[in-house]
């Protein structure tokens, strides 16, 4: 039964930097834009996240303000760079895929030369330490689960409802879905097509942001620049994995992160299995899920990766 | 206009990117005969409080120990692909020997050496005797693991040990093995837990690997490459539970973590540029092994001081009689007698 608990309460915080990635990713895609340059915003969110702590709070009493302070400079530098990606692939309709490598490029390089530049060599943070909840995180097996992580794990599960909220349940929601299926249409009716797309990388940017800080400041409280190692392509992929659906896209990071933990848990349990196999588990679980989805559920938002302009015929 | 600002981007983008690669190319000068010009090749960076550091680290300590005898110039970042053309432009500049720190610059070094047969070269790890211009090194890290095993072995009060590895090969695959041994030699019964991160850099990897041992009931770790920083802060962790850490870098010793890390052990690189140094000096430009072990003065050990109290007494007289054993024969511990399967 530990066993078990100790794979479920590992797997849990191990999601969340994918679960934030991804439902950033995910509004992104709704609008019609994919953003490859996820990795990028994340390395800087990153960097920026354990920056103000680390430069002008390191482990004083008010070590949680800076950290919340270096979370909100991650997310909005994140928003910014979301903005940056719409100029290039919104305004001037650059292709989006080639963009996106440009802005992970960009984005890995420079939050790397900050690092040299501000910091040097890989240095740690006290970060931001585990809230147990009082009472819930006791209660046996549940508590360990569920109860015990960071305040942003539990943070990051409460935007899968609020994601799906905005998504489904609002104005500005279903404007975004309009105009990732049918721009046109929805220019037609007097939606802003291009504003829609930049609030909706804007947002995308801020979780992409977000997420990369939390590996910073939350999940192992050091920085270097290759940190992120290929998260923010998982987040991607995890967008169409979960079909555009919050609750679903939750449903593929708990998965790709169970499987984490769970070929970690059978590497140190001594089972002669070759740990390479063990190290691809997860990457593997998440090819065969796609693999058997059906075609119609992996098609996405039908004017996803196609640039809008008002004035071309059809 | 348009077409304009997008070509624009991209360059911003590539020269953004040039940019944060770095270089330290230094213009060719003019230098003394009897200086000896040596350049590294590196794929993370020089203060990565590892692999990487070790060798930037050895080669200035040779610097020091060879007064006015070594010209040093390095390239960080550089995946395989990359490194060749940084290669081309040490040998264009006039180095005398070019090092690739990694087993991953192997190809390279084979074609530039087949191309350039007045350059001497060197990468590692590697057993393989090379070219009559290419020098290989290897470190015979099962003597750092048995130190670090019997240290973790008698340290251990829950008999249940996490070693986090980063892949199953090179002078990591040694260290492990000797660790397993140290940790037999001195505590039959002890668990050893032993994981791959699958990775020598992705330190948030091993961090997720030192969190499940540690939540399966280890309280002493070890760990080896740059992927171990992760699974030392993993340790920090739990700031007031006893559990530790036993180190593959001395740097790790001072650190801000550094209070978790009971011992270390480092390679000492300047032994081996001092070795290449006068190998050169002797018109020999390569086809040679050099091994990095205690008898050769390839690798240092050190007690954190701060932890005494933890190790004075029996731990320390074992780790110093091994160390003993060790500078008066290398090659004594059978490495490959471990079957992980059989822990």
């Amino acid at each position: 039964m530990n066993f078990i608990v100790n794979i479920l309460s590992l797997g849990i915080p191990f999601s969340v930097a994918l679960l934030i990635a991804s439902l950033g990713e995910m509004f992104n895609q709704r609008a019609g834009v994919f953003n490859l340059g996820c990795e990028g915003i994340m390395a800087m969110g990153a960097f920026l996240g354990m920056l103000v702590p680390y430069s002008i709070g390191q482990g004083g009493p008010t070590s949680g303000m800076y950290n919340v302070l270096g979370l909100g400079l991650a997310m909005v530098v994140g928003a910014l760079l979301g903005i940056f990606f719409a100029f290039v692939v919104v305004t001037f309709r650059a292709p989006q895929g080639i963009a996106g490598i440009g802005l992970q490029m960009f984005g890995v390089g420079t939050a790397g030369t900050l690092f040299r530049h501000f910091i040097g060599g890989t240095q740690s943070v006290p970060g931001i330490g585990n809230l147990p909840i009082p009472g819930l995180s006791k209660i046996p097996l549940i508590g360990p689960i569920f109860f015990s992580h960071n305040i942003l794990v539990y943070l990051a599960f409460l935007f899968v409802p609020l994601a799906w909220y905005i998504l489904f349940k609002t104005p500005w929601g279903l404007r975004v879905r309009a105009v990732g299926t049918n721009p046109r249409a929805a220019d037609s009716i007097g939606i802003q097509v291009n504003r829609v797309r930049y609030q909706a990388l804007a947002v995308g940017g801020a979780l992409a942001g977000l997420a990369g800080a939390y590996l910073s400041l939350a999940q192992v409280k050091m920085f270097s620049d290759e940190i992120i190692a290929g998260r923010g392509f998982i987040a991607v992929a995890l967008v169409y994995f979960g079909h555009w659906h919050p609750v679903k896209i939750m449903g593929g990071a708990l998965l790709f992160s169970l499987a984490q933990a769970l070929q970690l848990a059978i590497q140190g349990q001594g089972i002669n299995f070759p740990y390479e196999f063990a190290v691809m588990l997860p990457y593997v679980m998440v090819i065969i899920v796609l693999a058997f989805s059906r075609e119609s559920q992996l098609l996405g938002p039908t004017s996803l990766g196609k640039s809008f302009n008002r004035e071309k015929r059809v | 206009m348009k077409k304009f600002l997008t070509i624009l981007f991209c360059l911003a983008l590539i020269s953004g990117s040039l940019f944060a690669a770095g270089s330290n190319e230094a213009p060719a000068e003019e230098v003394d005969s009897n200086v000896v010009k040596v350049a590294l090749i590196i794929e993370n960076t020089i203060d990565d409080k590892g692999w990487c550091q070790a060798m930037h680290d050895g080669i200035i300590a040779a610097q020091k120990s060879l007064p006015g005898r070594i010209e040093y110039n390095y390239t960080e970042k550089m995946k395989p692909v990359d490194a060749g053309s940084a290669a081309r432009q040490y040998v264009a500049q006039g180095y005398d020997i070019i090092i690739a720190h990694g087993a991953q610059y192997k190809n390279l070094i084979m074609e530039m050496a087949e191309e350039y047969p007045d350059v001497s070269f060197a990468f590692g790890t590697s057993a393989e005797v090379g070219p009559d211009n290419v020098f290989t090194y290897m470190p015979e890290s099962e003597e750092t693991g048995y130190l670090s095993g019997i240290i973790a072995g008698m340290t251990t009060k829950a008999n249940v040990i996490g070693l986090v590895g980063p892949v199953d090969a090179g002078d990591a695959a040694r260290y492990n093995r000797g660790f397993v041994l140290g940790v037999q030699a001195v505590n039959p019964k002890a668990k050893i837990m032993v994981a791959h991160s699958g990775s020598f850099s992705d330190f948030v990897k091993a961090g997720e690997v030192a969190q499940s041992q540690i939540r399966s009931g280890a309280d002493v770790l070890t760990g080896s490459s740059q992927q171990a920083l992760g699974a030392l802060r993993a340790v920090a962790d739990y700031p007031n539970e006893e559990i530790w850490w036993v180190g593959q870098d001395i740097a790790q010793i001072h650190i801000n973590e550094g209070y978790k890390v009971i011992a270390a052990s480092s390679y000492n690189y300047a032994s081996v540029i001092e070795g290449l140094v006068a190998k050169l000096d002797a018109g020999v430009l390569g086809g040679e092994v050099i091994p990095l072990n205690f008898s050769n003065g390839g690798f240092v050990f050190e007690f954190n001081p701060a932890l005494e109290t933890m190790y004075a007494g029996e731990i320390e007289e074992k780790v110093n009689a091994a160390i003993d054993s060790f500078n008066a024969a290398s090659g004594t511990i059978n490495y490959t007698s471990v079957d992980y399967s059989e822990l």
